[in-house]
């Protein structure tokens, strides 16, 4: 099987990279918090940050870059699904003072 | 009549005109990314359901005030690297090296214990301050409601991960070895690590 071929030219020197680029993330992601950006910037630079990260990790980590397509757009259903289910509460939750939750 | 026949012949001749496995992976390798997609979509809805929370609550309290960020961040290291660790036991199971798979997943074992160490002290923390699922000094009760639920369930799935891990070095060092065993239990190790990078970054940070 070919696939299997590529698994070990990778190797461990790539793991150790893709290590690395995931911990300057975490902490790119983490200083975001304490420096001056707006709100709604900060949010979207969160999601692209995190998606860059769910990437790596499934592409390098979990060998998805060696497996076939068919199964590739598979593990993208549930992030889509995601999405859809976001967009539907978000629209719930703007504007409708009925569901507002008291504090006590 | 034509038309309908190439048809035919070119759904026979794709992936999925029989005879051939259309995702080229075995079957327990299919199974477990069924069962990842299954618990993505576990943690989808939670997130979710927290992202609701808090938009239709007004004083939701700053994390940064609440939480203590060096130690969430240490943990997040501490899963990242063990991640990383396991890909390289992996690696060293399919060069047919069990010796240093085993070495490598004993550190990987070593990353997720200090995870659930810290997280149990932030529990522990969070609960003497004051927390419960119903109540919490800071704000709404969703806040502390959605932390329990949210790294409670994370959490479980750290500590099932961990007896995985477990069973697998501890088979691998009787010489009971397979390959694909090991790289079963990293991928579900791996998965765990996706859903914390959301958690982390959308519960800690956002």
């Amino acid at each position: 099987m070919s696939h299997d071929e590529a698994h070990s030219t990778g190797g461990h020197k790539q793991y150790f990279t893709t290590w690395c680029w995931l911990l300057v993330m975490t902490l790119l992601a983490l200083g975001m918090g304490y420096a001056p950006v707006p709100e709604g910037i900060r949010g979207a630079l969160l999601v692209c940050i995190t998606l860059a990260k769910i990437f790596l990790i499934a592409s390098i980590f979990m060998h998805l870059k060696f497996e076939r397509l068919n199964l590739v757009m598979l593990t993208f259903t549930p992030l889509v699904l995601a999405v859809i289910l976001f967009f539907v509460t978000y629209g719930e939750s703007v504007g409708s003072s009925t569901h507002f939750i008291v504090n006590h | 009549m034509d038309a309908s026949l190439a048809e035919q012949q070119q759904i026979l001749a794709s992936d999925w005109g029989g005879g051939k496995s259309p995702f080229g992976t075995s079957w327990s390798k299919f199974m477990m990314w069924i069962f990842i997609i299954s618990d993505a979509l576990t943690f989808a809805g939670f997130l979710i359901a927290y992202g609701f929370m808090r938009m239709i609550s007004g004083g939701w309290p700053k994390q940064t005030e609440v939480f203590n960020m060096a130690l969430i961040t240490f943990m997040t290291f501490a899963l990242i690297s063990s991640s990383a660790v396991m890909a390289m036991a992996v690696a060293s199971a399919r060069e047919g090296d069990p010796k240093k798979a085993v070495r490598y997943l004993t550190m990987t074992i070593i990353g997720g214990t200090i995870f659930m160490g810290c997280q149990a002290f932030e529990w522990h923390h969070f609960i003497g301050e004051g927390a419960r699922l119903n109540h919490n000094p800071w704000g709404v009760p969703q806040f502390a409601a959605s932390f329990f639920v949210i790294t409670g369930f994370h959490g479980f799935h750290v500590l099932t991960g961990l007896t995985i891990l477990g069973i697998v070095a501890l088979r691998a060092a009787m010489g009971k070895y397979s390959a694909e065993g090991i790289e079963l239990a990293g991928l579900y190790w791996h998965f765990v690590d996706v859903v914390w990078v959301f958690v982390f970054a959308f519960f800690y940070l956002l």
